[in-house]
């Protein structure tokens, strides 16, 4: 009986933990999907660093605070203007279809971290690499160091003793001329006939087919060469990563903060251009993330370079008049040929196709890299696969009703027409 | 066989002309370029196979070497700050204002540049048409030789210094004149009035080189509003017109058009419509007009007026009112004066008289007989009069004898270049050079400009603010649509700031008409629609005034020059009067008539040509009495009028930008002062020959179709008995192919010939549109010219006893003769010809003859009923354009762009921004061809999907049709059941071109029906003895300008 209680005990003291444990988890799904635009824990990122916020403010005017932080500041709250005015009087977006309990499990996670996430980020570095990752790469270098260096080495003692032999050979066969010359006379005539060797038969008996076997030859040699040197000299590019003016970093933006696509490139869903953001974009946050916890006070130099472009100045947190905006010459990676036409908006809303689908997983890249070939085959083979959306775009209702009445349940892409030259050549 | 008409491309075809029987042969029009390739300079071939193998070898090297370029490092810089409403590969529209024709117009800018001109289709005057000047005026823009900052005394100065000095000079000057063109602009007028203010010593002095003095004058007379009016062509029944080319050139073609068009169209394309007006043009050269009327009758500049004075008595007998005792009638003239005299008076109060002469007499005549028939204030609108043109010749004569006596010591040509199209050039350059101050506002280093001493280069209009005030009551408003491309300042602006004035333009006209359109938003919403209008209903005016001193000299003249050589000088439709010479698109657009670019010519008609011993190519020398045209080659017009000879003004320029000098000869030496206005006709004058020979670059026999059945047309009394008159003749069709499935879309074009002016606004709306290069005069005289479409004219003729000339009666004629020979006979009339204008783009065939032989696939057919055209993979075997039976496939002899070859605008990077984004710029050696605009079609689409919706009819417009100022063309989806294509596409009156090859074009024409009373269709429609209810004339034997002519000829 009382092994029964102690256990309910233990049971209950568990179910306990593992319910705050939930709130916890809860919580940091949360804070990751609302606030890490802004909010770091240990760290002032646009707003302030959060950690110890609990201490500082009762639960129920954070929950307040959280849902609706202007009204608060209008209607007169004290703590809440003393806030607002501590943090350069930057609006805090407000969250009011988060629910309190929503709301509770991310002050629940801000209270108590998990391990793992504190250890992580020792030096609040939303900016930095994290450390196993560095390591991980200098480990790479490393690696791929010590396996060219050994291998020059076995290279290069394997070639001395190809050397060694080749002497030890000549040497050889002097002394052997030197001691028996009548048989060496001998056995350096030739033994064969001259008409039954290859080069005989091929060049001098059969001169054409000679000829057309080295063009042949040639041929294939240097139209291997040529494809490859054609596809990655001429206009293929994949896996092309070139060195950006800015290390700007799309798994951090994209990856980690989970910055929605459309919020830089913002032409992809409107035209053809998916465009790359303005500068005025990159200041929307940029105005206050500096990431100078990393860099002792200082804004960190890649940013630097977004307040060198806008005319910013970083010390008085105002645009200088005084200082020329220069343009970022970003540089361009997918480069489609001018006699293609590619339209994003037809393919991001209306075909309702993934960014990642044609550019990869960016939100893990570091530096973006083109993922795809960009060739026509590729495009060709989506083309072909592809499936319209005929469901829920009134432009297709004629087609919608066309596949009914055949008992079909979709239609691609290439039976729309979509593989017709004149779709992207004109 | 049936009587029906026979239609001709030119007088090479109907003569047999060795040349064009050559060109029908050869497979391509255009020849191989091997020679350029492989000859020297001299033109002579020299080059043998060694050379041929060194080039070859050469080739491939540097081919082998251009292929290892790596892929350039592409750079893409985004904004610093993203303007809100700019979105990179989004196009911006812009209403705006063309100042020079007052047209409203859409400007269409990609990412900041301006790269297209479309019609304003709100705007109450011009419903969105546009015509080739407007379309072509963004190039100019671009334009690398406009000044690109203000200059003084030859050195580049900035604005302030060359502002300190010339208020130096001003406020020194005794007498300063002000030149230019027709002020339009109230803002203008303000800024000019106060610098008047500022300086009173100044006078503004008004000067159309293509004066429109007379009317003023006349209606300063006849009704005491010195004027041009506004005329309303779409309340007209009944059109007579002497000489005024209100379609091509004259006033405000655009606008008369599209009103001129609403009475023409019947059928399904006008509600069921039928009836329509008749017009009536009497002119001595054939024009764009001339050519759409249904009743011409070729007269001589001398014997306008007589003309004139007898529809006058003729109207005033109908109506009873006084008479001018006039001593004779124009003999061969007098039943068609007769004809439409009666028309007018029964459509009295609906009907319109207009006369295109610069002479006050004739134009006081004019508005007695408008007077008489009561269309002052229905048709003729001296209430919301226009501002677009205008001209003060004697003020103009005063100018420059003040210039050269000192009196006028400081003068601004503002936007106005007399240096070149002034008549006595000399005595005015003389004067500029004795003035101590001269001031040019011009864009480029023109005549005039080259002679000043200050230049303060003016914006170009889509960099600029400002209002026109087009017709009384409309005004225009002006927008930039980009920062100015140089250092240049908008001239309105340069007057404020000589008269101390520093406010900036915008805020000038802005405060003229916040108050007037109710404040701030009232000023926004202006902006936006392009125009505010406020237009007056007109009322009548009446007058008594008739120029009875003046008919006697008419008669004398007329009589002393029955025999004698005339001169008329005119305008062209692409060039006006020389402001647009160094505009390539407008250089290259083939004259509407004569198909000739890049060269005016003496137009003369054959019977005057073989009288003078001339024949096409020579070159003659003309003289006045006041002034010689010299050097200028010939060209053989049907519908000349007999004696007389045309030239075209506007050529000849000798400074102004690379591409307009020396092209052409000027004419304007051959324009005289008479007193009290500019006239632009000579009599008696003598032709000399100078034995050279010289070959102008035309397009109409390039590209022969054979002489088949591909105009039809019908009467009206025959359209109204049979809407199927004259389009019953169909094929038999076997076909071997499969018919295509087309279950989406289906686009379709329909051309509505009875709409087509050919004036050609549609063919400079293609090269823009499509980035059609500018080839140039050389690959013209090639036939490689490289229009996506053209616009064929046809003439039809008949011989002196009224019968048609048609190929069957010539070659029964001929057999005698043996093959080959003319046609053309002694009783052959070619003043009496019919014009047939047909549109011609690709017909996108469902069974394309092209598809089926391309070797590589490079055409191909696609799902909605296109044909497409893939420029990468063609390799140029040209077999397409073999077997296209429309002859509408272009091949690039030459990369047209970045090669100095081809100095137009492609070479620079200025020029360059006019570039569709959307289209390929095509390279060497691939086939292109019209694409029905596949990427509005494809925008159209997408709009469509990223909206959730179907595609709306109208959604898609092709260029040409956007821009098309008679409506005639028509583009959609035939699989849309309630579109207006799929109404047109079959109607009774649609026909394709070549049917019986049943290559299922998808492109319909619709029967051409003209206003006359003869038989046009023939063969399955009864004779119409009745003439057509609603003019109710009579005596069909003199309805046509035939009898009239045979009686002249006899």
């Amino acid at each position: 009986m009382r092994f029964l209680r102690i256990t309910s005990l233990f049971a209950l003291l568990a179910l306990g933990a593992s319910f705050a444990k939930a709130d916890v988890a809860e919580g940091e799904q949360l804070f990751n999907a609302n606030c890490t635009a802004c909010h770091a824990l240990n760290e002032k990122v646009v707003g302030p660093a959060l950690k110890g916020v609990n201490e500082k403010y009762d639960e129920a005017w954070l929950i307040k605070w959280i849902k609706n932080s202007q009204a608060m500041v209008k209607s007169g709250d004290a703590k809440a203007v003393k806030a607002y005015n501590e943090n350069n009087q930057a609006v805090m977006t407000s969250f009011e279809n988060l629910s309190d309990a929503q709301v509770k499990s991310i002050l629940e996670y801000i209270k108590t971290p998990p391990v793992a996430q504190a250890a992580t980020t020792p030096t609040g570095g939303g900016v930095t690499t994290t450390g196993t990752e560095v390591a991980a790469s200098a480990k790479d270098a490393f690696y791929n160091n010590t396996t060219f260096i050994a291998l020059s080495i076995m290279a290069l003692i394997l070639f001395v003793i190809v050397f060694v032999l080749y002497r030890i050979k000549q040497t050889v066969q002097g002394i052997y001329n030197s001691k028996f010359p009548e048989q060496a006379a001998l056995e350096a005539e030739p033994t064969v006939d001259v008409k039954t060797t290859w080069k005989y038969k091929l060049f001098t008996k059969h001169p054409v087919v000679g000829t057309i076997i080295v063009i042949l030859g040639f041929t294939v040699v240097l139209g291997i060469y040529g494809f490859n040197y054609g596809q990655t000299e001429v206009g293929v590019q994949q896996g092309y990563a070139p060195a950006q003016p800015i290390n700007y970093s799309h798994e951090l933006h994209a990856g980690k903060y989970k910055i929605n696509c459309l919020y830089c490139h913002n032409g992809a869903d409107k035209g053809k251009q998916a465009t790359i953001p303005s500068a005025s974009t990159c200041m929307n946050c940029h105005m206050h993330v500096t990431a100078s916890a990393k860099y002792d006070g200082q804004v960190s130099p890649e940013i630097a370079k977004i307040y060198d472009a806008v005319g910013w100045d970083s010390e008085k947190k105002a645009y200088d008049p005084t200082k020329q905006q220069k343009p970022i010459k970003w540089v361009r990676i997918h480069n489609l040929p001018d006699l293609a036409y590619f339209n994003h908006a037809q393919h991001v809303k209306a075909g309702k196709v993934e960014c990642q689908s044609c550019h990869g997983a960016v939100e893990t890249m570091k530096v973006v890299y083109q993922q795809s070939s960009l060739q026509m085959g590729w495009c060709i083979n989506c083309h072909r696969e592809a499936k319209v959306d005929v469901d829920n775009n009134d432009y297709y209702e004629k087609l919608h009703e066309d596949l009914k009445a055949q008992g079909k349940s979709y239609a691609t892409v290439s039976n729309i027409g979509g593989l017709e030259c004149g779709k992207c050549h004109y | 066989m049936e009587n029906k008409n026979k239609y001709w491309k030119g007088l090479e075809e109907l003569n047999n002309d060795p040349k064009f029987l050559q060109n029908k042969r050869n497979e391509f029009a255009e020849g191989i370029p091997l020679e350029d390739v492989l000859t020297d300079k001299d033109g002579e071939m020299t080059s043998n196979r060694r050379d041929f193998l060194k080039y070859f070898g050469f080739g491939i090297s540097a081919v082998a070497l251009a292929a290892c370029n790596k892929a350039p490092v592409k750079n893409v810089i985004p904004y610093i700050v993203k303007p809100e409403n700019i979105t990179p590969g989004i196009p911006n529209w812009y209403a705006s204002t063309n100042p020079t024709t007052g047209v409203s117009v859409l400007v269409k800018t990609r990412e900041g540049r301006p790269v297209k001109i479309e019609g304003n289709p709100e705007s109450p005057l011009f419903k969105g048409g546009v015509n080739a000047v407007d379309h072509a005026s963004v190039l100019e823009l671009y334009d690398n030789e406009r000044l690109q900052g203000p200059k003084a005394e030859g050195n580049q100065v900035d604005w302030n210094t060359l502002d300190g000095k010339i208020t130096k000079g001003l406020a020194a000057a005794k007498g300063i004149r002000i030149v230019s063109g027709a002020v339009n602009s109230p803002s203008t007028k303000k800024a000019i009035a106060e610098f008047t203010a500022k300086y009173p010593q100044t006078k503004h002095i008004v000067y159309e080189p293509v004066s429109y003095n007379a009317i003023i004058e006349a209606n300063g007379q006849s009704f005491g509003k010195a004027v041009i009016p506004g005329y309303q062509f779409d309340k007209a029944k009944t059109i007579v017109s002497f000489g005024a080319d209100f379609l091509g050139t004259w006033i405000s073609p655009v606008e008369f058009t599209k009103q001129w068009v609403k009475n023409r169209k019947v059928g399904t394309t006008n509600n069921g419509a039928k009836t329509m007006s008749r017009h009536y043009q009497f002119e001595s050269n054939l024009s764009l007009t001339g050519s759409n009327a249904d009743v011409r009758v070729p007269l001589k500049p001398s014997a306008t007026s007589v003309a004139l004075i007898s529809l006058y008595n003729k109207v005033a007998a109908l109506a009873g009112a006084a008479k001018l005792s006039s001593p004779g009638d124009v003999e061969f003239a007098v039943n068609m004066i007769e004809n439409s005299a009666k028309e007018l008076w029964a459509n009295r109060g609906a009907s319109i008289v207009v006369c295109g002469t610069n002479n006050v007499a004739d134009q006081l005549i004019v508005n007695a007989i408008n007077s008489v028939l009561g269309n002052i204030g229905t048709t003729v609108d001296l209430d919301n009069y226009s501002n677009q043109t205008g001209g003060n010749d004697a003020a103009f004569e005063t100018f420059v004898s003040e210039l050269n006596s000192g009196a006028a010591d400081a003068v601004i040509f503002f936007n106005s270049n007399p240096a070149y199209n002034y008549y006595a050039a000399d005595k005015l350059i003389a004067g500029i050079k004795k003035a101590t101050v001269s001031i040019s506002t011009n864009s480029v280093a023109d005549e005039t400009t080259a002679l000043c001493k200050f230049h303060a280069p003016d914006n170009h209009f889509l960099e600029s603010w400002g209002d026109v005030e087009t017709r009384v009551g409309f005004i225009g408003l002006m927008q930039p649509t980009i920062s100015p491309v140089f250092n240049t300042r908008q001239a309105s602006e340069s007057f404020l700031r000589w008269s101390g004035n520093f406010t900036d333009y915008y805020t000038f006209v802005k405060n003229n008409w916040t108050a007037a359109l109710g404040g701030e938003a009232g000023w926004n919403k202006a902006l936006h629609d392009g125009f505010t209008t406020s237009m007056k209903t007109p009322v009548a005016y009446k007058t008594s005034v008739l120029p009875q001193d003046a008919v006697n000299a008419a008669y004398q003249t007329y009589t002393a020059n029955k025999d004698k050589v005339e001169l008329s000088l005119y305008t062209k439709v692409g060039l006006g009067d020389g402001r647009y010479a160094n505009n390539p698109w407008l250089q290259e657009m083939p004259d509407p008539i004569s198909k000739v670019c890049w060269d005016n010519y003496a137009a003369i008609g054959k019977v005057t040509a073989d009288k003078l011993n001339l024949k096409d190519g020579d070159v003659i020398t003309i003289k006045t009495k006041t002034g010689v045209i010299e050097k200028i080659p010939v060209l053989v017009q049907p519908g000349q009028a007999r004696d007389t000879i045309s030239i075209a003004l506007g050529y000849g320029r000798t400074a102004g930008g690379r591409v307009g000098a020396n092209v052409g000869k000027n004419a304007y030496t051959a324009v005289s002062f008479n007193g009290k206005t500019y006239s632009y006709t000579a009599a008696d004058v003598t032709v000399e020959k100078t034995g050279d020979g010289y070959e102008l670059p035309q397009t109409q026999t390039h590209h022969t179709i054979e002489g088949r059945d591909i105009i039809r047309e019908a009467s009206l009394g025959e359209f109204v008995k049979d809407p199927k008159a004259g389009n019953h003749k169909h094929a038999h069709i076997i076909t071997l192919w499969d018919e295509h499935d087309s279950k989406g879309h289906r686009w379709a074009m329909a051309v509505d010939l009875n709409s087509c002016t050919g004036c050609g606004s549609c063919v400079v709306s293609c090269n823009a549109e499509n980035n059609v290069p500018v080839v140039g005069r050389q690959e013209i005289l090639n036939s490689r010219e490289m229009h996506w479409m053209r616009i064929d004219r046809y003439y039809s003729f008949k011989d002196a006893h009224g019968n048609k000339v048609t190929r069957e009666a010539g070659l029964a004629g001929n057999m005698l003769k043996g093959k080959d020979e003319s046609l053309i006979t002694d009783e052959t009339d070619f003043e009496n010809v019919r014009v047939a204008f047909q549109p011609l783009m690709c017909q996108h065939c469902g069974h394309a003859p092209c598809e089926t032989v391309c070797p590589v696939l490079a055409t191909v057919h696609s799902s909605e009923g296109l044909n497409h055209m893939a420029y990468n993979r063609c390799v140029g075997t040209r077999y397409c354009a073999n077997n296209c039976p429309y002859k509408v496939r272009r091949f690039n002899w030459f990369k047209y762009r970045e090669n100095d070859e081809f100095d137009f605008y492609m070479n620079n990077d200025l020029g360059r921004m006019v570039i569709n984004p959307d289209v390929t710029v095509r390279s060497r050696g691939v086939m292109e061809k019209c694409s029905f605009c596949i990427q509005r079609i494809q925008a159209g689409k997408l709009q469509a999907k990223l909206e959730n919706r179907k595609v709306k009819d109208g959604d898609v417009k092709t260029a040409c049709q956007q821009s098309c100022p008679a409506d005639a063309i028509i583009f959609g989806d035939v699989n849309d059941k309630n579109s207006e294509i799929a109404k047109l596409f079959n109607n009774e009156r649609s026909y394709v071109l070549l049917e019986e090859y049943n290559v299922q074009p998808s492109v319909s024409y619709m029967t051409k029906i003209r206003n006359v009373e003869e038989e046009l269709a023939g063969g399955h429609t009864e004779h119409s003895t009745t003439a057509p209810g609603h003019t109710g004339h009579e005596e069909a034997k003199h309805d046509t300008a035939a009898h009239a002519n045979a009686e002249h000829a006899h």
